[in-house]
C-alpha cells in the first residue's frame, strides 16, 4: 500500500468510527475465513419521500486496510439516497479485482456490509423484528506474498 | 457510576497520550499519571461487578490534536473536574475518596506543567536520527497502527478477563500480559508521536473483549501472537540495512511475544484442566 497524506489522516482519524445511538438499522459484512468482520449503523432520514442515510457509523474487527476502507466508504455513503448507496456499493465491488487481494476483501466487507444495513433497513418496514443482515465476502484475504507462493506452488504441482 | 467509568477511561488515554506526545521530563509523569487513571478504571469496573450493573468499554473519541501540550492538559483536566463533580453522587464513599484525592494532586500538576510545542501530528514519518527508504517508512507506518491498536485491545480483554475471574492462578498470568501489552502500546506510541502520526487507538468492540469461549480465545490468541512474531521478524529485516537500531528493537519484541505465547499456553492448560476436572 503506497501511502498518501488523505490515507495517513484517515488511519489516524478513522471517519464515522464507533456505534450510532438511535440507529434505525445495522448490518454487517463478515469474512469466514478468518471471522474478521465489519458493523454498520445507520440512521435514515426522509427528504421528499425518498429515504437517505442521515448518519453512519461503523465498528471492526480487523486490520488497518479495513478501517482505512470503512472510514473511505463511510463518508462517501452518508447523505447518500438508498439508489446512490446502491451505486456506491456496486461501484466498489466493481473495483475489487483491480485491488491486492487483501485489500479486497477489507473493501468488500465495508461494502457489503452498508448493503446489509440498507436492506435490513428495508426488510424491517415490513417486519420490525427481521434479524440484521450479515452478507459474507467472496474474496480472500491472503496477503500478497502467501498468494503468490500458493500460485508458484499449485504452478510447480506442489 | 458506569459514567464515571467511560469519563475514567476516556481521562486516561488523553493523558497517556500527552505522555506520548511530551519530550520533556512531563513525560513521565504523564505515563504516571495515566497509570494511576487505569487502576482508578479498573476499580471503577469492580464496584460495577460487585453493584450487578451490565456496563461494557464504549466511549466517545477522544479528540488530542493540538500544537501546545497545554491545550491538552487543561482538556483532561477538564475531564477530571468533570469525574470529580461526579464521584460525589456516587455511593461508594471510601472508593471515591480515594479518587477524589487523586484527581485533586493531578489536576494541580497538570495547570502547573511546562508548556512543549507538539510535533505529534506532523505526519512527517521521519524517525529521528535515521534515514529509512519509502518501503521501510510504510512498513514501519503500518506496523505502529496495527500494534498500537492490538496492545490496547489487549489490555481490555485481559482486563476484563481479569475483573471477571476469581481464579488466582488465571489473574496473576492476565496480570502479566496486562504489563507487557502496557510495555509494547507505550513503546509504540512513542514511536508514532516521534513519527507525527499519533493517534487514540480505536475503540474495542463489544464481542472481542466480553469473551465466551476463553479456551478458543486463548487457541486464537497464541495464534495471532505467532503471526505477530513474524510482522516483527518482517519489519526488523525491512528496516535492517538503514537502521540496526531499530532491527534490534524489533527483534527484542519478537523475542517477548514468546513469553507471551508460553503464558497463554500455561493459561490454556489451566483452564482446561478445570473444565475437566
Amino acid at each position: 500500500m503506497s501511502m498518501d497524506a488523505q490515507l495517513i489522516e484517515h488511519m489516524m482519524n478513522p471517519k464515522n468510527y464507533g456505534t450510532l445511538e438511535g440507529a434505525d438499522a445495522q448490518g454487517i459484512g463478515k469474512n469466514p475465513e478468518n471471522g474478521e468482520k465489519v458493523a454498520i449503523y445507520i440512521r435514515v432520514g426522509k427528504d421528499e419521500e425518498e429515504l437517505y442515510v442521515d448518519d453512519i457509523r461503523f465498528q471492526a474487527i480487523g486490520c488497518t486496510t479495513t478501517v482505512l476502507a470503512g472510514s473511505m466508504l463511510t463518508e462517501e455513503a452518508k447523505g447518500l439516497n438508498f439508489n446512490g448507496v446502491q451505486n456506491l456499493v456496486e461501484a466498489t465491488m466493481k473495483l475489487l479485482d483491480r485491488l491486492p487481494p487483501e485489500d479486497a476483501a477489507c473493501s468488500e466487507m465495508v461494502a457489503l456490509a452498508i448493503k446489509a444495513a440498507v436492506d435490513t433497513y428495508e426488510k424491517r418496514k415490513s417486519d420490525p423484528d427481521y434479524p440484521v443482515i450479515t452478507y459474507k465476502v467472496v474474496n480472500s484475504c491472503v496477503p500478497k506474498d502467501d498468494n503468490m507462493k500458493a500460485i508458484n506452488n499449485q504452478k510447480e504441482g506442489r | 457510576m458506569k459514567t464515571i467509568m467511560i469519563k475514567t477511561h476516556e481521562a486516561w488515554l488523553a493523558t497517556l497520550m500527552a505522555g506520548f506526545m511530551s519530550k520533556t521530563e512531563n513525560k513521565q509523569v504523564l505515563f504516571d499519571f495515566s497509570d494511576i487513571l487505569f487502576r482508578h478504571f479498573t476499580w471503577l469496573e469492580n464496584e460495577l461487578i460487585e453493584l450487578g450493573e451490565s456496563y461494557s468499554y464504549d466511549r466517545d473519541a477522544i479528540p488530542i490534536k493540538v500544537e501546545k501540550l497545554s491545550d491538552l492538559l487543561h482538556d483532561i483536566e477538564k475531564r477530571l473536574s468533570e469525574i470529580d463533580l461526579q464521584l460525589l453522587s456516587s455511593p461508594d464513599k471510601h472508593l471515591n475518596g480515594r479518587i477524589a484525592t487523586d484527581i485533586k494532586y493531578i489536576r494541580d500538576v497538570l495547570l502547573h506543567m511546562e508548556d512543549e510545542d507538539i510535533t505529534a501530528f506532523s505526519m512527517e514519518r521521519k524517525f529521528p536520527g535515521i534515514d529509512l527508504t519509502e518501503e521501510a517508512t510504510d512498513a514501519l507506518t503500518l506496523f505502529l497502527f496495527e500494534e498500537t491498536y492490538k496492545e490496547y485491545e489487549l489490555i481490555m480483554i485481559y482486563n476484563y478477563l481479569k475483573a471477571h475471574s476469581n481464579d488466582a492462578y488465571l489473574n496473576r498470568i492476565f496480570q502479566i500480559l496486562i504489563d507487557e501489552s502496557f510495555f509494547h502500546l507505550k513503546s509504540f506510541g512513542d514511536m508514532g508521536a516521534k513519527m507525527g502520526i499519533l493517534a487514540v487507538p480505536r475503540m474495542v468492540m463489544k464481542e472481542l473483549y466480553q469473551v465466551e469461549d476463553v479456551v478458543q480465545f486463548l487457541k486464537n490468541g497464541i495464534n495471532e501472537e505467532l503471526a505477530a512474531k513474524e510482522e516483527c521478524k518482517k519489519l526488523s529485516e525491512a528496516v535492517a540495512k538503514d537502521s540496526p537500531e531499530l532491527e534490534k528493537f524489533f527483534d527484542f519484541i519478537n523475542h517477548q511475544e514468546n513469553y507471551h505465547i508460553s503464558l497463554m499456553e500455561d493459561a490454556l492448560k489451566h483452564f482446561e484442566k478445570g473444565n475437566n476436572a
